[in-house]
């Protein structure tokens, strides 16, 4: 018994530095933003703030362009690493020496390739000399909806790889034999990934789709370095919108915007977690 | 015969996939020993003249780089700047987080697993959610413009408490239980056979925390005023508007510490096992 004290006091003591860290900078301001998300100049105004943000155009196209960035970019950086991975597994020899190379993506820093994007994708770049080579008509990908475009294809060069290297760990800890019995009771390739490796996958799914989820709330450092403060309407994200609210210190309109998504990412959450949970039963 | 042109043609793709994982970063790495001159009028486009794709320098030169390390004081200035950022955040947030992962993972104490339940919400919160509460503390705290603005709420996320987590579930409990009879402190079962057991773990850990920090952007420009005090990741864009002669070597050479550290932990953070 006595001991069972000493154990608790201990485990509270080691969790006791990093709960001090987030009761500080997270959660107690987050309550702290819940009395500005109420409020107006000291005035309960109940949902008011709600209201006017819902009105706000600027903060539907950020959600929009939000939306549209992840579930076009998300999938994109799911399926395509898994592809890689399943042909990297059907290689005989080792190809670890090519999944450290698909790494590179990640461990570059962003800033240092940003000027690389910008002269292959500018208007007079590398990618419209190519293009016009071809008789193609020139793209401008730093305005208009190709801006989308651009930045999906960088969010997907820089997350395949990580990807890659958790679906080719979890399709090594598979046992072959599996795959090999199904092939010798006439089941062909197809049948063999749809039926028995990709269900045996699906924790690594569920944990590659987390990790890419996370990730893809991090394209706002893209887009800043590529295009600036502020950018085409077309990749204005909610980042965007907080900065703006930011540089004006509306305390209201930046509390009621944190204490809503936060809200509907947690449902989000949720969702996610649950299906996760049917689909593991 | 059939199966060597397949196997051919299976490394043709491999060798595809490999070029256009790499090609930006060959491509900054090919530039960066040409001269400022060459780099310049490379790039220089217009609507009657197009950027060609220029990956072999006419003239091998470490021009470049001799002018970020020795006549670009203030290059160097936000390379040190990004130093001073991102270590002690590393720091901060490896040993805050294996303690605490400990604790909720091996542990026993009322409401671990409530107390758990709001790391893993935080860990999803992107950061335009945490910002603003964040923001509300440090402007509290007098730490506005200030590095201590940019290192605190980041060494403190949640993720590596949830990473190391993740690890450490697969340790049998009655290996820590056995060592417990023996008379083990707590203490020292962590150090002696938990994080042994989960270096893997731990080096994906610093591995990650120092390449996300070392790409700070949104916290920059919100909370640091004083353009003296920017690390390279925001820096660094300016530069390529007004300096774009020695653009590619100061980005190579931003590059190092994230690699150095990726090399010297790859084989632990690949064989990691989650």
């Amino acid at each position: 018994m006595k001991m069972k004290t000493k154990q608790a006091w201990t485990g509270f003591l080691f969790a006791l530095p990093a709960l001090i860290g987030i009761l500080i900078f997270y959660l107690i301001p987050y309550f702290i933003s819940l009395y500005y998300g109420f409020t107006l100049q000291d005035q309960f105004v109940g949902f008011a703030n709600f209201a006017a943000l819902i009105k706000s155009n600027t903060f539907w196209l950020s959600m929009k362009n939000t939306a549209i960035f992840s579930l076009i970019a998300i999938p994109l950086a799911v399926v395509i690493p898994l592809l890689i991975a399943l042909f990297l597994s059907t290689f005989d020899k080792h190809t670890s020496f090519f999944s450290s190379l698909f790494l590179s993506p990640l461990i570059v820093p962003i800033a240092s390739v940003v000027y690389v994007w910008q002269i292959f994708f500018t208007d007079y770049g590398v990618v419209n000399n190519l293009l016009q080579k071809l008789g193609i008509e020139p793209v401008t990908f730093f305005k208009g909806p190709w801006s989308m475009a651009l930045i999906i294809i960088i969010f997907v060069w820089k997350n395949c790889a990580y990807n890659i290297i958790l679906f080719s760990a979890g399709l090594r800890k598979m046992p072959r034999d599996v795959s090999d019995f199904a092939r010798l009771d006439g089941a062909n390739r197809a049948q063999v990934i749809t039926k028995i490796v990709l269900p045996l996958l699906r924790p690594t799914t569920f944990f590659v789709i987390l990790l890419t989820v996370i990730s893809s709330f991090k394209i706002y450092r893209e887009v800043y370095l590529l295009y600036g403060m502020y950018p085409d309407e077309h990749v204005y994200m909610i980042q965007h919108f907080m900065n703006n609210n930011f540089n004006n210190l509306n305390y209201p309109r930046l509390s009621t915007a944190s204490i809503l998504l936060s809200v509907f990412i947690i449902a989000a959450m949720l969702v996610f977690f649950m299906i996760e949970r049917r689909s593991n039963k | 015969m059939k199966k060597r042109i397949v196997i051919i043609i299976k490394y043709a793709v491999l060798a595809i996939i490999a070029i256009l994982f790499l090609l930006p970063i060959i491509y900054m790495l090919a530039n960066s020993v040409m001269t400022s001159s060459e780099i310049i009028k490379a790039y220089t486009n217009s609507p009657e003249h197009y950027a060609n794709f220029h990956v072999i320098p006419d003239q091998f030169s470490l021009e470049q780089y001799y002018q970020a390390f020795l006549r670009r004081p203030q290059f160097l200035k936000m390379f040190w700047n990004s130093l001073l950022i991102t270590i002690p955040i590393v720091v901060i947030q490896g040993l805050v987080s294996v303690f605490a992962a400990f604790a909720f993972t091996k542990l026993h104490f009322p409401f671990r697993d409530a107390l758990f339940f709001i790391f893993i919400i935080l860990l999803i919160m992107p950061s335009w959610v945490t910002m603003v509460p964040n923001y509300m503390m440090i402007q509290r705290l007098g730490l506005l413009d200030t590095i201590w603005a940019l290192i605190l709420p980041s060494a403190f996320t949640a993720f590596g408490v949830c990473l190391l987590r993740q690890f450490m579930r697969y340790i049998p409990d009655e290996t820590i239980e056995a060592a417990r009879l023996d008379g083990a402190s707590t203490l020292r079962i962590l150090f002696k056979i938990v994080l042994p057991q989960v270096k893997g773990g731990f080096a994906a850990l610093m591995i990650l925390t120092f390449i996300d920090n070392w790409n700070m952007v949104e916290q920059v420009i919100i909370y640091i005023t004083d353009e003296e005090k920017y690390p390279l990741s925001v820096a660094l864009s300016s530069y390529a508007a007004n300096d774009p002669g020695v653009i590619f070597a100061c980005g190579a050479i931003f590059m190092i510490p994230p690699l150095l550290l990726y090399l010297f932990h790859s084989k632990e953070f690949k064989n990691a096992k989650y």
